[in-house]
């Protein structure tokens, strides 16, 4: 146990040492990389990335999977902007309405892997697709727009994303949501459970515990993450495409993965996630302020995606020479 | 047992989430508008006009999504009514959904239409269709970008903007405003004028990113002998990074929005920024993601967006875009079923340039261009 504590440690040490070296890199090799604008937008991009993550992070921990996550964040904030613009709905009500769709589909995703038995990945992979065709379905195949922060109800991005005088706002809640997830993980029965149904699941239920209600609530807590990353992605880049989203759970996954959370279960953490999700937000905004041409960012960002899962694997390797000893 | 019960339920679900969604797919299959003389037998096998039956068109587009399809979409009706005909109007979600558009192709030939008219992803990816539709004697014309590079003879006719000429516009118009900037860079103090793409692949984004750059490149070289064409379009780039005046081209690493708003970022952050020329409204909208999010443009510097939305209507209004150009959707659609009827009737027809207009806060709300500028 004291072994794998020690093994996230070096491994989060590790994540941020590359993120403040990426960074420094960035500084030095990019044009403007060290600028206000740069830095907000990196942040602008963490914070709907970092919900995302975060809520995935709980279900990885449980060895399973949630695909579904970048669709089902537009799927979210396309009903909320159906409501907004279309059905004149306050913009709170339709915040609470985003929030709500994404846990629907968490807790649906949760019902199907735990009670009906589908696999994670199949599941999720179905969610995937319903929640990006509901939305393309509810508005019509019609992009939504939120409020910019020129417009009339300019509170919404003021609040979510920066403030009057530049402060990063979005960071405040992203930040406070870290330090509620991690108090779940780490100090609560749920969050004991989690990590338990992730490293054996047979030993669990064996003493007489109801696995899959705990793995359920991970489900849950992905979905209800997601409703709330519609919020930072609409404050952000106001404008949703319905049909988009594919791709986002991928950076999420990345970032969790980066973080030293292991794909195979049992292990991880938030706060390694929150690192991963400022390095590959860091890595892309650096590229680009290289002037590298597109398929170079392309192709490095899958490069860094390789090496992460690769010390993943060895990781899970050493641990099982481990078990074994 | 519960789980068979369980997984049954899941079943009806999904079909009842399919039977929800199966009639919106064909919003367009017109219900005959006036209860006039032609019974809606759009599945008869009627490659012959003028015996009464209602023609069938089919109509297959790149997306749905974009407001500007709702436009095309307007003007094929527009002309289904006038010529008295019966249409379908559909296409894929996303613009990357080849197989998607493919699928719903495959769906129309297999009710044998009239007339097809399609605005393909991937020509290649159609090739077979197209070659069965010349052996059934269905005539197919593209419209929007069409289908470029299509065997001869079997696309008629295009209804389509010219591209390349359109994004000239935008180079003539925003010359203007950046001309003095341009003439007096050096290569000490190098200007620079941005091409925001979100691809190197479709017809349409290549045409305007080319047409903005060599328009500009001859507008600019008027004033200033070192302008040169560079950044991340090989195919026109006219070498020399270290000319006085720089038209960049900027390729966003993927479409998404974000990253296109990180690539706008990049621009926004660039010394010596004079001008940006965004080449569709994914462009625009991530320039003015970048600038919500906190990027700040210099009181010099000139935005010229492309097409039209409600986030770009309002950007030109406000200022922060000098204009943008647009393309003409509703006669795009309208000239794509009137092509369509044409050849069906065995007429000869030939491309039509849809046309493309300027337009900024001053004229955006003339009956004329207001038309154009869809929400």
């Amino acid at each position: 146990m004291g072994d794998r504590v020690k093994k996230i440690q070096l491994q989060k040490l590790l994540a941020f040492g590359s993120l403040v070296i990426l960074y420094l890199f960035f500084a030095y090799a990019g044009r403007n990389f060290v600028t206000v604008p740069t830095t907000l937008n990196i942040l602008a991009q963490s914070y709907f990335v970092g919900f995302l993550a975060i809520g995935v992070t709980f279900v990885i921990i449980t060895g399973g999977i949630d695909l579904s996550i970048g669709t089902v964040m537009i799927c979210s904030a396309l009903v909320g902007g159906e409501l907004y613009r279309i059905h004149d709905m306050p913009l709170w009500i339709c915040i609470i309405a985003m929030i709500l769709v994404g846990t629907t589909f968490g807790l649906f995703n949760g019902v199907m892997v735990t009670k009906v038995g589908l696999p994670p990945f199949i599941a999720t992979l179905g969610t995937m697709m319903v929640s990006m065709g509901l939305g393309s379905i509810i508005t019509n195949v019609q992009s939504r727009t939120f409020p910019t922060i020129l417009e009339a109800d300019a509170w919404f991005a003021r609040v979510f994303l920066r403030s009057e005088g530049n402060f990063p706002m979005g960071a405040v809640f992203l930040g406070s949501y870290l330090i509620i997830t991690f108090i779940i993980l780490n100090k609560t029965k749920l969050g004991r459970y989690i990590y338990a149904v992730g490293s054996n699941e047979e030993a669990v239920r064996l003493s007489g515990v109801n696995a899959s209600n705990w793995k359920l609530a991970a489900y849950v807590i992905s979905g209800l993450s997601a409703g709330i990353a519609a919020i930072f992605f609409s404050a952000a880049y106001t404008v949703i495409v319905p049909g988009t989203g594919q791709g986002f759970e991928l950076s999420a996954i990345a970032a969790v993965v980066i973080g030293g959370t292991s794909l195979s279960g049992g292990v991880g953490s938030v706060t390694g996630t929150i690192i991963g999700v400022f390095i590959m937000s860091v890595l892309t905004n650096g590229l680009v302020s290289m002037g590298l041409p597109a398929p170079y960012q392309v192709f490095f960002t899958g490069v860094v995606v390789i090496v992460a899962v690769f010390m993943d694997i060895q990781r899970t390797k050493k641990a099982n020479q481990v078990k074994r000893k | 047992m519960k789980k068979t019960l369980a997984i049954a339920l899941a079943l009806v679900m999904s079909v009842a989430i399919f039977a929800a969604c199966a009639p919106s797919p064909a919003p367009a299959t017109p219900a005959p508008a006036a209860p006039a003389a032609n019974a809606p037998a759009a599945d008869t096998p009627a490659t012959d006009a003028g015996d009464g039956e209602e023609l069938y068109i089919s109509i297959i587009s790149k997306g749905f999504q974009h407001q500007f399809w709702q436009a095309v979409y307007a003007g094929a009706r527009a002309a289904a009514e006038e010529y008295g005909v019966s249409i379908f109007f559909d296409g894929p979600e996303s613009e990357a959904d080849i197989d998607v558009q493919v699928n719903m192709l495959n769906q129309q030939l297999a009710l044998n239409p009239d007339a097809i008219a399609l605005a393909a992803l991937s020509t290649d990816a159609v090739l077979s269709q197209l070659q069965q539709a010349y052996d059934s004697g269905i005539p197919v014309v593209g419209f929007d970008s069409g289908v470029p590079d299509a065997p001869a003879g079997q696309v008629l006719a295009n209804a389509s903007t010219d591209n390349d000429a359109a994004a000239a516009l935008g180079a003539e118009g925003m010359f203007p405003a950046i001309q003095d900037q341009i003439a007096a860079a050096t290569a000490d103090s190098p200007v620079i004028i941005a091409v925001l793409s979100q691809d190197v692949t479709s017809e349409s984004i290549t045409g305007r990113t080319r047409g903005f750059a060599q328009r500009m490149l001859t507008l600019a070289g008027g004033v200033n002998d070192s302008v040169a064409i560079t950044g991340g379009f090989g195919a026109i780039n006219t070498g020399d990074a270290d000319a006085a005046v720089r038209i960049e081209v900027i390729v966003g690493a993927t479409p998404s929005i974000v990253d296109m708003t990180s690539a706008a970022n990049g621009i926004l952050t660039m010394p010596g920024l004079a001008g940006v020329f965004a080449s569709n409204e994914g462009a625009a909208n991530g320039i003015l993601a970048a600038i919500n999010a906190g990027a700040s443009v210099p009181e010099d510097v000139r935005i010229v967006g492309f097409d039209a939305g409600t986030v770009q209507k309002a950007a030109v209004q406000a200022g922060i875009f000098m204009g943008a150009i647009t393309q003409d959707p509703f006669h795009i659609g309208y000239y794509s079923v009137s092509l369509a009827v044409r050849a069906v009737r065995g007429e000869s027809i030939s491309d039509v340039d849809t046309g493309a207009r300027w337009w900024d806060a001053s004229n955006m709300n003339d009956p004329d261009i207001a038309l154009l500028l869809y929400d």
